[in-house]
């Protein structure tokens, strides 16, 4: 390192020669000096040091070696997790493929086979099933009630079945 | 005795690898030789998180993430460019994203119970003294933002010249002049309004 006499000689303004910048980071006697001479160096006279982190640097390499032979070892792990679950994924991925189509198989193998009928018959055979369905409700013949609402909805043919609507705050429930 | 030490000395000296062959050699699965590596750097990069965090403790957390950040891209290591810029490019990136989590949590609550010298004080003539700095540039250097504060430390304090900050920060030179002069006048700014007597040395010119 220069000495104090050759750093207030050769130093000035905006100096970026090394061996200024090495002094004046080092000398204390001299940053007074310095800062006089150019208030710009003020903070210039931080830098350069390579400083230790706190508990030194062994300690602070053996944190870091630590902390990377925990990470791949993690990263091992996930893997080796990755590497034997593909397999059985796709292993339980094939049997719930097989039993869906075993089930589906199975089931119309089994399902009564209805032969295919013209429209117009089915319609027809479902009129009786229905007007069996309404006979088996009870009927009312007479309904007498101030508070009651009648509607009588009106039908296309005289074949069609009756249907009155009955609106009435009293009626009962089971009727 | 002196012979005796003579013959125990080895006879070839041994020579250290550089950088490039020390990832070489990590990449080849040595991890003594990163252990080597993070030993090399570690005071460098210590040191510019510290400068740029400001508080020890947080810097070693910061210089620990980048050296593990490291290992786990060392495979994107470009050798054709050189270590250290792409050492100093992740310190700036993982010390940047720090500062601005660290400055959204705190600047509300931090802003009122900063000390503010009084213009009275400035009469006093002031004698420059390292930790007195140390402590003046940590108190004002929180107004520059991340980008500004990495640029001003890695300019000043590390003596990196605009074009190696740009290859560094993967930006433009004149951004990184940009980030100076603007950093330079925040700063004078900051010590006009908050040490009074470092601002005096600038009008005293």
């Amino acid at each position: 390192m220069i000495s104090c006499e050759a750093f207030r000689t050769r130093f000035h303004a905006s100096t970026e020669d090394p061996s200024l910048l090495d002094h004046l980071r080092a000398c204390d006697r001299c940053l007074d000096f310095a800062v006089d001479v150019d208030p710009d160096v003020l903070f210039r006279s931080l830098g350069g040091a390579e400083l230790v982190p706190p508990g030194g640097v062994d300690a602070f390499v053996s944190d870091v070696m630590r902390q990377v032979r925990v990470r791949d070892a993690e990263t091992a792990a996930a893997a080796r997790h990755r590497v034997i679950s593909w397999p059985r994924r796709l292993a339980i991925a094939a049997t719930i493929a097989a039993g869906l189509t075993g089930t589906l198989l199975t089931y119309r193998a089994n399902a009564p086979t209805v032969a295919p009928q013209p429209i117009a018959r089915i319609a027809h055979a479902s009129a009786p099933v229905a007007a069996k369905a309404l006979v088996t409700k009870p009927v009312v013949e007479t309904y007498d009630s101030q508070n009651a609402t009648i509607v009588e909805v009106p039908g296309e043919s005289s074949d069609d079945v009756k249907v009155v609507m009955i609106f009435d705050e009293n009626l009962p429930a089971d009727l | 005795m002196s012979a005796e030490l003579h013959v125990m000395m080895p006879t070839t000296p041994s020579v250290e690898p550089d950088d490039r062959q020390l990832v070489q050699t990590i990449r080849e699965g040595d991890a003594d030789a990163f252990e080597l590596l993070v030993r090399r750097k570690t005071s460098k990069v210590y040191a510019l998180c510290y400068r740029i965090i400001g508080n020890g403790e947080d810097a070693k957390d910061i210089a620990q993430l980048v050296f593990i950040k490291l290992w786990e891209n060392l495979e994107k290591y470009d050798a054709s460019y050189a270590f250290d810029t792409w050492l100093y490019r992740m310190v700036t990136n993982v010390a940047i994203d720090f500062m601005r989590n660290r400055q959204s949590r705190e600047n509300a609550v931090n802003s009122n119970l900063r000390l503010v010298k009084t213009a009275a004080d400035a009469e006093q003539t002031v004698v420059v003294q390292r930790k007195e700095v140390e402590h003046v540039f940590n108190d004002i250097s929180d107004v520059l933002s991340p980008k500004q504060k990495t640029i001003f430390v890695m300019n000043q304090m590390d003596d990196l010249p605009s074009a190696e900050i740009a290859k560094i920060l993967g930006c433009r030179e004149s951004t990184v002049r940009n980030h100076l002069f603007n950093a330079r006048k925040l700063m004078q700014q900051q010590l006009q309004k908050r040490y009074p007597e470092y601002a005096q040395l600038w009008r005293e010119r």
